[in-house]
């Protein structure tokens, strides 16, 4: 890939990858890297089953552009709507209901932890490194990862991890829960390529959505409620594949 | 019957009873709900142990069967049943071996506490066959492995063995196979009878592993 994008979209058979395009740091000039119109607009191609989010070249990225950030800081109502513009696209990464992977090869910082955080599954090199150093700069993680941090790894660890600014491999993010699965060194992409190949390439979408959509709910909704619409979602897969034999043996 | 419910000591012991794959039928489902009404009356009951009966536990629906009768109300009756039998204030143990897929792996899930034998080969591998699990196996395998394994699971429909459902934090403990239902009561025996007391992970640690090192 050798667009001059700072974000680039391609689709891979059913899979759409999104890649970090600003080698080799793939700085975020802005915190939302890109629109969520944008993004809208990648996730209308016909068929879509998958995303994948990577960085161009050997790293996944360096994280938001603190310049940018500081230039802002005489503006802070641009600051706060490029934040607020930031969360409100990575709560809607995190609530899509077609699985999303981070394929994190070497560096995953600041506001690309908060990208990769937002994913469903994060596949990391083994010789990853993340980190959320903001505070080194007397800042802090904006984006949401100071609450979905505690989610996978608890809040000692994270306010360790968080106020420290430490630096994680990703054996121990592996160990505290941070990333899911530990792909050869700088192969996270084709790992997690073959993981998403293998869990929608045979699938058709309504199951995947139907299963996503189910997952969701448990964490959304009351239990009586997500019982019920986890039942109407199955019999509505039942049905089709009921029809779908019947008319085979036509 | 389809389901055998037998009393021993005060330890109820329901074994699903269609050998040799103990499939769970609409007739086994039916059983099953009149069962937990039983279940939830009968009184000086300590514990619930579910097996299969033969050589599996069991490898879940009738694809076909259900196929052919989808409805949504006896589907929620059923889902309904599982959340009655994790609701009993009594603790609920399943002691699996051989196979456990689809909603035999719900059923399991629904149990407070899941040993198994190393050669069980559990899943849900619904997907596969173009459908979701639908009694509750998402959210449970979710808060049990976490979402990025529930995830690449079911969407992958794969099987996985008993070592990996343990690093998972699906099964609860592995022990010897001609062992499991001898251990399952003993494990029964020793807990606390009120299950809102139990804090799962202490009554593991407290009352299963002593039993495994001695087995």
């Amino acid at each position: 890939m050798n667009s001059s994008e700072p974000v680039i979209f391609e689709m891979l058979d059913s899979i759409g990858v999104i890649c970090l395009n600003d080698p080799p740091a793939n700085e975020l000039a802005i915190p939302d890297f890109i629109t969520l119109t944008q993004l809208k607009r990648w996730l209308e191609t016909p068929g879509l089953k998958g995303l994948i989010i990577k960085g161009e070249g050997k790293n996944f990225s360096a994280g938001g552009n603190l310049d940018a950030v500081f230039k802002n800081s005489n503006h802070p109502e641009t600051l706060k709507t490029l934040m607020h513009d930031g969360v409100k696209l990575l709560n809607y990464i995190q609530d899509l209901d077609i699985p999303v992977i981070a394929a994190i090869n070497r560096i995953c910082f600041g506001g690309g932890l908060e990208i990769a955080l937002a994913c469903h599954i994060r596949v990391a090199s083994e010789n990853a490194l993340l980190a959320f150093p903001e505070s080194n700069h007397n800042l802090m993680p904006g984006m949401g990862g100071t609450f979905r941090l505690p989610v996978c790894t608890g809040f000692a660890r994270s306010a360790k991890m968080i106020l420290g600014g430490d630096t994680v491999n990703a054996a121990d993010a592996k160990e505290m829960g941070i990333v899911d699965f530990i792909a050869p060194k700088d192969q996270a992409f084709e790992y997690a390529l073959t993981l998403m190949r293998k869990m929608t390439l045979d699938r058709p979408v309504k199951v995947i959505r139907s299963i996503m959509q189910a997952l969701k709910n448990a964490s959304d909704l009351p239990q009586e409620e997500a019982m019920g619409e986890e039942t109407r979602l199955f019999c509505s897969l039942a049905v089709d594949e009921a029809e779908r034999r019947k008319t085979e043996e036509a | 019957m389809t389901l055998q419910f037998s009393l021993h000591q005060q330890i109820g012991q329901l074994t699903l009873n269609q050998p040799p794959s103990n499939t769970m039928t609409m007739a086994f489902f039916k059983e099953f709900r009149v069962m937990m009404h039983d279940i939830a009356t009968t009184k000086g009951l300590k514990a619930i142990i579910i097996s299969g009966n033969g050589r599996h536990y069991s490898s879940g629906a009738d694809i076909n069967e259900l196929l052919a009768n989808v409805d949504h109300r006896t589907m929620l009756e059923n889902y309904r049943a599982f959340v009655m039998l994790e609701q009993l204030k009594i603790p609920v143990i399943s002691a699996i071996r051989g196979v456990c897929l689809g909603s035999a792996f719900e059923l399991a899930l629904f149990s407070h506490f899941r040993l198994c034998s190393a050669d069980a080969v559990l899943g849900l591998p619904e997907s596969t066959y173009n459908l979701m699990p639908g009694i509750g196996g998402i959210q449970r395998v979710a808060s049990l492995a976490g979402k990025a394994n529930a995830i690449s699971m079911i969407l992958r429909g794969v099987t996985f063995s008993a070592d990996d459902a343990l690093g998972m934090g699906l099964v609860d403990a592995i022990v010897p196979k001609d062992k499991l239902l001898d251990l399952a009561i003993d494990f029964a025996n020793r807990l606390p009878t009120n299950i809102l007391k139990i804090d799962r992970a202490a009554c593991i640690y407290k009352y299963l592993k002593p039993l495994q090192a001695n087995g």
